[in-house]
Formats: C-alpha cells, structure tokens, sequence
C-alpha cells in the first residue's frame, strides 16, 4: 500500500510534469492563445526565504513579460524583493521591457511592463498610516462631529499617504504555505489566489495553466 | 494499528515529493473507520450536555476522538469557512434555489457537530456578504427567514451543547425581531466554551477595518488613546472578531471552486492556510472535511518566517 501510494504521487508528478512541457512549447491547443486581457493586474507573493533566488525571481519576470502582462506586483512579507529591488530592475531595464513604479509615480499604461515592489510595510502598517491620517484630517478640521468614516475614506487616505495601486485581479503564491503571508488585505477582496508551489520548481507551462485557468473564471461579486 | 490504518496516518508525511506541493491531497480517498458513529441529523433534541461531553443514548462522544490519520497537536483553533455553491447545487438538481439554501443550513449543522467532536475551538462561516443585498429582495427576505428561523431552531441544541454563539457584520439591516434574537442568542450562549460559532451576516471584511478605524477614532476622542499609539495591533484588537481569543483562522475552507476570499476576513486571514474545496456548500461533510483537515495538517507553516 505504502508502494502503491509513493507510485501515484510519482506518475501523477510526471502527468504534470509533461502536461507542462507540452503547455511551454505550444502543443496544447487551448493554451496557445491567451486572453490576457482579463489580467489587469498580477501579483506575486514569494515566500521571504525562497526570494533570495533572484535568478528565479528574473526568469519568472521575463515569462510573464513574454507571455503579455503589463502590470505585476512583487510581494514578500520581510521586504527581501524590495532590497533586491535595484539588482533585478537593473538587469530588466536592459531589456527595455520594464518600467519600475514607485508609490509617487501614478499607476499608467505605458510600453513595457509596469513593477512595484512591496512588502507587509505596505499593508496592515499602511492601514495603520491611513488610520492616523484619517484621524489627523478628522480632528484638525473645525467640524467637530463625531466621526463616520466609510470605505471611500480609507481608500482616500490610503491614496493621499501614497498607497494608490490597483487591486490584483490574480495572485500567484511560490512557496511552503497556501496563504497570501501579508499582501496588503484592503486590495485583495475579490483577488483570485491560486497556489503554485515552490519557487525552486516554478514551470513556464504551469504559469500559462495558471493564468489561462484564471481567463476562464467568471465572478458574480456577491450578485 | 492494522497496515491500512498506519499508512494512512502516515501518507502526508512520507509520500509527497516538494515539487508537487502545491497539489491537493491525493485523490484516492480512503474511507476512515470511525473512532466513534457520528449522528447524521445535527445535534439532536435527545442530547444531553454534561461537562462538555454530549451523550446520545448509550453511546459518549469526546471531543478527543480524532479520526485516523488526524493529529490532535496539529488540529486549528480556529477554522473559517465560505459557504459557497448553494444555489449551483439546487440548479444542478433541479430544484428551487431555496433548497439549496435549507440544504446548506444540514451542512453547517453538520459541520458544528464535528468541529464540537474534534475539539476545534472557533468556527467563523461566512453566511451573507454585505454584497449579497444586490440579490433579488424575495432571496435575501428567504435568506433573512432562514437565518432567524435557524437560530430559533438551534438555539437551545447548542446552549446544551456548550456553543457560543456571536454574530458579526451589520446587524441595522435585518428585521427587528431577527436582531433581537440575535442579541438573546448572544447573551444566552455567551458562557459557553465548547464551541465558538462566529456567523458572519451582513459582513465585509473592508468595512470591519472601517469601523475598527472608527471604534479608535472615538477611543482618540474620549482621550482613551493617543493618535501617535495607533498602530496595526490597536486595529486588530477594535476588529470584530475580537469576541474570541483566537481571531486569526488557522485554515480557511472555500467551497464551490472558487479560489478567492471574495471581502471575508481581510485583515485576519494574511497567514491562514486556505483550502479550496471543489464540491458544493450543501456537499460539504464528514469526508471532505476530514480531507480538509489532514491537508492542513501536512502543510509547512511558517507565518511569512523562516523554517525554525
């Protein structure tokens, strides 16, 4: 029984593992044309650990540049991406494919792929910033009502102090947990979050899967 | 321990290589013998409750009887599900979508008993999004009639069974006599500790960052707290799942296929394992349940650190 099992997870490795390869060279219909359009925003969430691979972290950038994406979000929880942030858009700028985003620069369409780099400073720690804001405003004004805050408040402070990027309308996830480890909360509502394992053993074949997986899905928001 | 029995407390820990991890649990089932029979009608009126052991009949059921292939140090505290796909499992039955719904109130029945049996300490569901008002009005009136007559229903079954009941997300919205209810149903219940049910209606995981925002904002008005002081850990605490001790899901459970939180939990669930089920809400039992467990007892949780 023990055999039988280790022989299952084993054929179906391979199963995967070949859907990939026929995925990566175009020999799976369906997957050759991609309506990427669906895909405004992508982010990425890479356990902190396994974003010290850069070199993995570059390729997988360079897929998603090949496969058409405009906009993509780089996310781990101790900042590691954001300190390998001028290494990795050094190497892509040569490439003349990437534009860097930074949080004062306003999120636009251009040639190239558009990155921002981010890290849990810019999520529960920015609620927290936008929190203060919306006091600050509150209680400096010269109306003194009780306060009655809405949604629209907090996305409107969130955008004053700087935070003002777009919800992801896909996340992908590399590494050990099946959790978005911290990405910031008030952008993730109707995100679709998909599990792709281990960076170590990222395919171009299950990056297509993934996002054609996502063109399929049709949202009701709640409706 | 036969060989069966061993092997399947001991497959997610052996079999998986790490370049297939991101795959569910093996799709060969094995059907568990149970360590004790389970009722499948709810907890039942015949029930009684002593000490936290419920009694039916003859027979005790503990909250320590795992099944195999369970670890008790590896089981959550707290489990958070959204109830999804009711109205796909009536349409692809045939039947009215109200059917859906009532087969989704058996579901949950059946999923509190368990988690009372497997001694999980907080169950959150995600009952009604405040999304949900855009649904035809005779829907939401069904789901609203369903909601209170549920908790009529279930109210004594689960004081005698040692849950406590709270729920969160805007209650202004509902008819008076549901929110009145829904206070007594608090108070009554709030002593117990076997279980705690945390219902989310008429809830948005924004809008509770809002008004935690907005519970601090008077605490800064009254001089209880500094602006300076405000920080992430202050918001957590004026969150509303601050009626528990344990206001962070340790696995959150999705039915239906969907892969997203759709505003449930925002804040709360940035390092919750999350468990996509493919079958529908009203589907959702003892099997898939148990699978949704040893699936999370498999996995390497690290809360965004390193390995210790």
């Amino acid at each position: 029984m023990h055999l039988i099992l280790s022989m299952w997870f084993y054929i179906l490795g391979l199963v995967f593992m070949f859907e990939s390869f026929l995925i990566s060279n175009g020999l799976l219909k369906r997957y050759k044309t991609l309506n990427i359009s669906k895909v405004q925003y992508l982010a990425i969430v890479i356990d902190s650990e396994e974003a010290l691979q850069t070199l993995k972290v570059l390729n997988l950038l360079r897929w998603l540049a090949a496969i058409g994406l405009k906009s993509v979000c780089l996310y781990d929880k101790e900042g590691v991406l954001k300190r390998s942030k001028q290494a990795i858009t050094e190497r892509l700028k040569s490439e003349k494919r990437f534009k860097e985003i930074s949080r004062s620069d306003p999120l636009h369409d251009e040639k190239g792929m558009i990155l921002e780099f981010i890290s849990s400073s810019d999520g529960k720690e920015a609620v927290a910033r936008a929190a203060n804001f919306l006091l600050e405003k509150c209680y400096s004004s010269e109306i003194k009502e009780k306060p009655n805050f809405t949604e629209s408040d907090m996305a409107d402070a969130l955008r004053a102090i700087g935070y003002q990027s777009s919800d992801p309308d896909l996340m992908l996830v590399y590494g050990p947990s099946r959790c978005h480890l911290g990405f910031p909360a008030w952008r993730i509502r109707y995100t679709e979050i998909m599990h792709m394992g281990s960076l170590k053993y990222m395919k171009f074949g299950f990056l297509i899967k993934a996002i054609y997986n996502f063109t399929m899905v049709h949202q009701n928001y709640g409706t | 321990m036969s060989s069966l029995q061993l092997h399947q407390s001991l497959a997610p820990l052996l079999y998986k290589p790490n370049f297939l991890s991101h795959l569910p649990y093996p799709t060969l089932r094995f059907r568990s013998l149970p360590v004790a029979s389970f009722s499948k009608n709810g907890i039942s009126m015949s029930q009684s409750h002593e000490n936290g052991v419920v009694r039916n009949g003859a027979q005790e059921e503990y909250s320590d009887s795992l099944p195999e292939g369970l670890l008790r140090e590896l089981m959550p505290t707290h489990v958070a599900v959204i109830m999804d796909g009711n109205r796909r499992w009536a349409r692809m039955r045939g039947l009215p979508i109200w059917s859906g719904y009532e087969a989704g109130v058996r579901a949950l029945r059946r999923i509190v008993e368990l988690c009372c049996k497997w001694g999980i300490k907080v169950l959150t569901v995600f009952a009604f999004s405040s999304d949900n008002w855009f649904r035809p009005k005779v829907e939401t009136d069904f789901l609203m009639g369903l909601f209170e007559r549920g908790l009529r229903d279930e109210l004594e079954n689960f004081s005698k069974a040692g849950i406590r009941i709270s729920v969160i997300g805007g209650s202004t919205k509902f008819p008076k006599p549901l929110q009145v209810l829904i206070t007594d149903a608090m108070e009554v219940t709030k002593n117990n500790s076997r279980l705690h049910l945390i219902v989310a209606v008429n809830y948005s995981g924004q809008n509770d960052i809002v008004q935690a925002c907005q519970s601090i904002a008077l605490k800064v008005k009254d001089g209880v707290v500094k602006l300076e002081d405000i920080n992430e850990f202050l918001i957590e605490r004026e969150l509303e799942t601050n009626c528990t001790d344990f206001p962070c899901p340790d696995l959150l459970i999705r039915t239906s296929g969907e892969l997203r939180i759709s505003n449930f939990l925002l804040w709360q669930l940035a390092f919750t394992e999350l468990y996509f089920e493919h079958s529908h809400w009203p589907d959702f039992g003892d099997d898939e349940f148990l699978e949704a467990l040893r699936s999370f007892q498999q996995r390497q949780r690290r809360y965004g650190g390193h390995d210790s």
